[in-house]
């Protein structure tokens, strides 16, 4: 009797004890995109970087604010102009559980920035640490990293990079970093079944991650799976049904399916990217400063942010996002206003109004038609015309060279909330992102003093003198800057988005 | 089955690779875009950084170059690197492409179980309400685009009734070892039901909205062919004989019937390969066809050429299988 009762007991204790092994400890998401490499060095990708993010630290990251929080540094310094030294902290180690040393850290850098370094290959990512000369080991868990010429953004840089094991990239070569990984993340790579998905699970003796980002310890849920779903309609599909918890890129068309879904809702991020409507300042009707502000005037931008992207949009005056550093909080606004609109216009010789012709990729092509359609209550035809994006950019971003349009419609992102990241590529005169022509040597000298100033305040106060100069001149009609859309599911917790598209799951559970 | 034919055909080939080759390089050429730009997006790099990446892809080199370049080294096998994946172009078409096959041959299975008793059916009853039915129905089968009724599909069967997964090839609890890389095939080989079952599940809705435009060509060939045959004389004598429908039907008319059937069958699966890119894309099945339309767009050149060479290959060879089959099936006719 007391052997019956006793598995009797070890059976209810069992069944008691199944819901915490069975797999509902899996979290998984609906991600646009696949990972190109497993290699941290060898690709130059957004998603490629936040499916890799959570299975490699770096030396530091940053949190939901976007503020660079030490990771798997302690704490850094800067020495001098050209010199920053870090403190490791002790006791971290690879998912293989060799410790993490300055060995590593001097490796991971070279292997980033020297030619060839990368079994023979130069990495992709080499740009992104700009005037990095090297990395000195001062002791097992201390570096300095030495720049050729002042880098003020170092510190706002290095979240791009993560820390590779140099015994394990030895042994395995390039080649086999692409799919194979051993880092010093929250989570461990289980399986990469390309183009389908990412399989990954809790690392056990991780070290508890950065310090500044609550909670610290080892990551909330057992796996991970980032699943492939190119396709919008069908990401949506899949959070619906409750196949996935978190989906990126929910299209503003969709938000209203996500929240009315009893197990759904939407989390929004104020993003990095920047919306504008780029004007041929060289040639054509917009050379004229007059019809770039009666354009500016006429648009109404509230109206097709509340109706086109469900009021999940912040109006920008100038290009640099609102959050951003050196962002001028006083630029002028040309606000909307019919009557300036076509005073302006009667004023630069089109009394009777104007026609013109606006360029989108598809999936701009709705606010397109709303901007057409607005701007049409100030007598301006506007044609839309849709095109394949990387044509629209030849034809736009022409580094200098006689453009071929009129109105572009496009957006430049800023991962880094640095300035020298959008305003310098798209207003610098003849820079790959330019694409209105715009030339303004004041602007250039601005910005080029503002690359290498390393006083905080002086070049924040550039940047600021900048925009304002550059607002002036209305070479785009700047829009907005666009939230992040995510959908997640009603058992997601510890998770928000950030402004840096990553998607970090440390601390997400799944109730 | 003379060799000599078949080496001909071998020899066909080269032409064909070099025309295609050429056409898609010239094609490339001419198309606006520029893969540095497109792979840099909005990062911020210096001139010097943006030269270094160029010549690390071989495209500061001059387009006559580069194209003989590529045609020396695929003629050795080697298809160069891509651009994103960072490894051998062969390698990444290799551990896409099974996806695909088995897609498509899942496709091509449903397209063939569904057409050809619903042929025979329609030819048979001819004019009949069946036969109307079927054949309005095959043409909504062929006129409905891929996009969307997969999307249809995906919402009834996945969202709605939760009956079917939304996307991907396979759940994540099941691990299959490869053996022909097919994974319903190597769940059988393993003895592995439940994965097999799973397999099953996430291919059923691609399968379907792959297939169904296949099914529906097929069915109206199979139709016109039996119609055809039903009024041949063989087939009015072996009725005056006193044989039974169904042993006329079966036996006699079916044969020769599907003689058409299968030949256009053959060719119309080089078509799959090309709805494959539709119909991946909407189920997230992670097969070549996605990897080719998303390579399009980057300008992954070196991958789109080999691709594109693979799929020039498949076709002529496909062309070269309804060749074959149709001498097989009809013996009066020679290669």
């Amino acid at each position: 009797m007391t052997f019956k009762k006793t598995l009797i007991m070890l059976g209810v204790a069992g069944a008691m004890a199944l819901p915490t092994l069975a797999f509902s400890q899996e979290l998984r998401i609906g991600f646009s995109a696949d990972a190109l490499v497993l290699d941290p060095a060898n690709h130059r990708n957004r998603a490629t970087e936040t499916i890799i993010r959570n299975m490699y630290d770096g030396l530091v990251t940053r949190d939901s604010g976007m503020t660079v929080l030490p990771e798997l540094a302690e704490s850094w310094t800067q020495i001098d102009a050209t010199t920053y030294e870090f403190k490791l902290r002790a006791g971290v180690t690879f998912h293989d559980g060799s410790p993490l040393t300055s060995e590593d850290i001097k490796f991971t850098f070279d292997r980033l920035t020297k030619e060839n370094a990368m079994g023979g290959q130069t990495s992709p990512r080499q740009s992104l640490l700009g005037p990095l000369k090297e990395v000195q080991i001062v002791d097992d868990l201390t570096v300095r990293l030495i720049l050729e010429t002042p880098w003020p953004i170092l510190p706002a840089m290095l979240p791009f990079q993560e820390v590779v094991s140099k015994s394990f990239v030895e042994s395995v070569g390039t080649d086999g970093m692409t799919d194979q990984v051993n880092g010093t993340g929250p989570f461990k790579l289980v399986e990469w079944r390309k183009g389908d998905s990412v399989i990954m699970e809790r690392y056990d003796g991780y070290y508890g991650g950065a310090a500044g980002i609550e909670p610290v310890g080892n990551a909330c849920v057992q796996r991970v799976i980032f699943k492939v779903i190119p396709e919008n309609a069908s990401r949506v599909a899949a959070l619906l049904a409750g196949d996935v918890h978190i989906i990126d890129n929910l299209p503003p068309h969709m938000v209203k399916q996500v929240e009315a879904n009893p197990d759904t809702r939407v989390m929004a991020v104020n993003g990095t990217r920047s919306t504008y409507v780029a004007l041929n300042n060289q040639s054509g009707p917009f050379a004229d400063i007059r019809v770039r502000q009666a354009f500016a005037h006429a648009l109404d931008r509230q109206l097709i942010v509340d109706k086109i992207l469900g009021g999940n949009a912040t109006l920008i005056n100038g290009i640099l996002s609102p959050d951003a550093f050196g962002k001028n909080q006083n630029l002028p606004v040309l606000e909307f206003d019919l009557d300036k609109a076509k005073a302006l216009l009667a004023e630069a010789g089109y009394p009777d109004g104007i026609s013109v012709t606006l360029d989108v990729t598809g999936s701009d092509k709705e606010t397109g038609e709303a901007i057409a359609a607005v701007l049409s209550k100030a007598g301006i035809q506007v044609s839309v015309v849709v095109g394949e994006s990387s044509m629209l950019s030849t034809r736009f971003r022409t580094k200098g060279e006689p453009i071929d349009g009129e109105m572009y419609l496009t957006s430049w992102g800023n991962g880094s909330m640095d300035p020298v990241g959008i305003f310098e590529p798209t207003h610098r005169t003849a820079d790959r992102g330019n694409s209105s022509g715009y030339a303004n040597a004041a602007v250039d000298a601005l910005l080029d003093a503002a690359g290498v100033e390393t006083d905080r305040a002086k070049r924040a106060a550039l940047y600021s003198e900048a925009e304002a100069l550059a607002a002036a001149d209305t070479p785009f009609l700047y829009l907005w800057v666009a939230q992040d859309l995510y959908g997640v599911s009603n058992r997601l917790s510890g998770w928000s988005p950030i402004p840096d598209s990553r998607i970090n799951l440390h601390d997400a559970c799944l109730n | 089955m003379n060799l000599g034919k078949f080496v001909e055909r071998l020899l066909q080939l080269i032409p064909v690779l070099f025309g295609v080759s050429t056409i898609v390089f010239v094609m490339m050429l001419f198309t606006p875009g520029d893969p540095v730009d497109i792979m840099l997006g909005d990062q911020h790099v210096t001139e010097q950084m943006e030269r270094a990446l160029r010549h690390d892809m071989g495209l500061d080199l001059p387009p006559v170059e580069r194209f003989f370049k590529f045609l020396g080294n695929a003629a050795k096998g080697d298809f160069g690197l891509s651009y994103y994946h960072r490894a051998p172009v062969a390698e990444v078409i290799a551990s896409r492409l099974p996806a695909t096959i088995e897609l498509s041959l899942v496709a091509l299975i449903i397209g063939l179980t569904i057409s050809i008793p619903l042929g025979v059916l329609a030819a048979v009853k001819k004019n009949s309400m069946f036969d109307r039915i079927a054949t309005v129905t095959s043409l909504f089968g062929i006129s409905m685009p891929g996009f969307w009724f997969g999307i249809l599909l995906l919402i009834l069967f996945a969202v709605n009734l939760h009956w079917l997964p939304v996307a991907g090839r396979s759940g994540f609890s099941f691990e299959v070892e490869p053996i022909t890389h097919l994974l319903l095939v190597d769940s059988l080989l393993r003895g592995r039901p439940d994965a097999f079952w799973d397999a099953l599940k996430h291919i059923t809705l691609p399968a379907i909205t792959l297939g169904l435009p296949l099914a529906s060509i097929l069915m109206r060939v199979t139709r016109a062919s039996m119609l055809d045959v039903l009024d041949r004389d063989y087939i009015t004598f072996a009725e005056a004989k006193g044989l039974s429908r169904m042993k006329v039907i079966g036996k006699h008319a079916l044969k020769n019937a599907l003689i058409p059937t299968v030949t256009v069958a053959a060719l119309q699966a080089g078509s799959l390969l090309g709805g494959s890119m539709v119909v991946e894309t909407v189920f997230g099945w992670p097969g070549l066809g996605r990897l080719v339309v998303e390579s399009i767009f980057v300008r992954n050149y070196p991958l789109i050429q080999a691709a594109v060479l693979f799929y020039a290959f498949t076709y002529v060879m496909l062309n070269f299988v309804a060749d074959i089959l149709y001498t097989v099936l009809n013996p009066r006719v020679k290669l």
